[in-house]
């Protein structure tokens, strides 16, 4: 059985439709990634899974239960962390803080500063900038505290935004590799990102999205030797 | 002007000054929370000071529904000083229930939320009128029991003069600001305080129950506000159901002169604007009122962000 089941799912903004009828699955273990162009609708449907939207109709379902009505800050008790797009790290706040407000659900508190090193050493450049403030931090290193912190809460289910947006092509291939050894540990990743060859690297399957729905789906070995595939988004 | 004019002045703005600090904090709070003014800060300021009047006095006087009622218990003062304040924090939960929670899940406009709380101020100050009638209550002179009215020394021949409430106000002040301090520099509870006023979305994202941490603002807010409200109104006597507007209006001045957002520039203000006013020579005390938005003014001119403020477009 899936953990996250996605059915018929709808958001709209005001009067305008960003995503329509969207269906998708993601079972545990597996990475799969959303591609599409800027603006196609991924990052909202992201936003409507861990509901920092509300969307208009659909059903979402965690690890077989209807999470259709709950809040994020509940999701995330359930075990669905999502770092998103733009990083959004408490730029006022310390690394140390930002990844202790990361375990913010858990109580445990010697395997919370346990899970902290290991961040420290999955991420050696955050160790040296623990006591630095967040907002200090370059665009790569943020993502990584973004990414860090999100794993803080030991998510069943890692939702992950545009990891490599506006980040220097060196950083961006350290952050797939990143992503890739996560899914190697066994994370499950739903992953959005506008840089199909390298999503389609990491992931398992890949869905296509195309203003606001899915156009194609499938192992994303397949789709990279899909001709509609590798003209837009490949080429 | 001799040194213990100075020194007298000096203690006296200390001991004001620490009050505004504490009651400015209130609007600092859920302004950088959401961006907003609440409006009826001023009225849980007088609340405050009805309700531990009421609960050490017992009895309410000659006006109001209320008049011919009395409690039939009465606390010691610092009792009814706690009790008061924590009604407050209720009283300020109520506001975030009833001016804002509902605009803010609607989706209005922040600044219509601004008007709510104005609306919501205007009958909490018409109810006390209503009930208790508009006269000037002062708190009976033997409140604080044994202790002395006031502490006298002398300084170069000269007296100088601290009142025991002074020390109060002080003392129950900077309690208040220690444990403010602590509670959100250290706890676990004020990090994620933080995390809500500057990103509510990534809270939420973390597991932070935004709009808990929201009611808790305004509880907070609420007891700073009533605990502020009852130190003047022992003070200088509660002048009336409308006595915490001007103080409301002063209030303003503090935290827009320290720095909109900045809890350390709300104690910095209400030190400056206290100070301000304790050091105004004796011949234009009538100008007193005037003192807070001169200051305001003038360090506007100098820095419109004020003392403590970021740039303009940031909070806390």
């Amino acid at each position: 059985m899936a953990l996250l089941e996605v059915e018929g799912l709808c958001v709209n903004y005001g009067a305008v439709s960003a995503v329509r009828d969207v269906s998708l699955s993601v079972a545990a273990g597996e990475i799969v990634t959303l591609i599409g162009a800027n603006g196609a609708g991924k990052t909202s449907i992201l936003r409507a899974v861990s509901k920092l939207v509300t969307p208009r109709a659909g059903v979402l379902r965690f690890d077989g239960r209807d999470v259709t009505g709950l809040p994020p800050e509940v999701l995330v008790r359930l075990g669905m962390a999502h770092s998103p797009e733009g990083r959004q790290v408490l730029a006022r706040q310390s690394v140390g803080d930002n990844l202790e407000l990361g375990a913010y659900v858990r109580n445990d508190r010697a395997a919370i500063a346990k899970d902290m090193e290991r961040m420290f050493e999955l991420f050696p450049r955050l160790s040296e900038r623990r006591k630095q403030s967040a907002g200090t931090l370059s665009g790569g290193e943020q993502q990584m505290l973004a990414i860090a912190r999100a794993l803080m809460s030991r998510p069943r289910l890692l939702l992950l935004d545009e990891p490599s947006l506006g980040l220097a092509p060196i950083l961006v291939s350290e952050i797939f590799e990143i992503i890739a050894g996560l899914g190697a540990m066994g994370t499950t990743i739903l992953l959005v990102e506008q840089n199909a060859r390298l999503a389609m690297r990491v992931a398992a399957r890949t869905y296509v999205v195309e203003s606001g729905g899915i156009v194609l789906e499938g192992p994303s070995a397949e789709l990279a030797a899909d001709e509609r595939v590798t003209k837009a988004y490949l080429g | 002007m001799d040194f213990a004019w100075l020194l007298q002045s000096l203690l006296n703005g200390l001991s004001i000054g620490s009050v505004y600090a504490v009651f400015a904090l209130g609007y600092t709070l859920v302004f950088s929370i959401l961006g907003i003014i609440n409006f009826a800060h001023g009225a849980v300021f007088t609340l405050g000071a009805y309700l531990t009047y009421a609960l050490a006095v017992g009895r309410f006087g000659i006006n109001g529904l209320l008049s011919d009622l009395s409690l039939p218990l009465t606390l010691p003062f610092p009792a009814a000083l706690l009790v008061g304040a924590l009604l407050s924090g209720l009283a300020g939960m109520a506001v975030e229930r009833l001016a804002f929670k509902p605009l803010r899940r609607r989706g209005a406009d922040p600044l219509l939320a601004l008007v709510s709380s104005l609306g919501v101020a205007l009958i909490v100050v018409n109810l006390i009128q209503y009930l208790v009638g508009a006269e000037i209550y002062s708190f009976p002179s033997d409140i604080f029991g044994d202790l002395p009215m006031a502490v006298i020394f002398s300084v170069g021949g000269k007296p100088v003069a601290v009142r025991t409430i002074q020390i109060i106000l002080f003392a129950a002040s900077m309690v208040m600001l220690a444990g403010l301090g602590w509670f959100i520099g250290r706890t676990r509870g004020g990090k994620a305080l933080r995390a809500t006023a500057e990103n509510a979305d990534t809270a939420s994202l973390l597991g932070i129950s935004v709009n808990r941490f929201i009611l808790g603002t305004f509880f907070i807010s609420g007891l700073l506000g009533g605990l502020s409200g009852t130190l003047i109104g022992v003070s200088f006597g509660i002048a009336g159901p409308y006595f915490g507007v001007s103080y409301g209006l002063k209030g303003l001045a503090v935290i827009v002169l320290g720095g909109l957002g900045s809890i350390p520039g709300a104690v910095l203000g209400g030190l400056v604007i206290g100070l301000g006013e304790a050091f105004l020579p004796p011949d234009m005390s009538s100008y007193k009122e005037a003192v807070a938005f001169v200051l305001l003014f003038a360090i506007l001119l100098v820095r419109p962000q004020g003392l403590l403020g970021g740039r303009l477009e940031q909070k806390v």
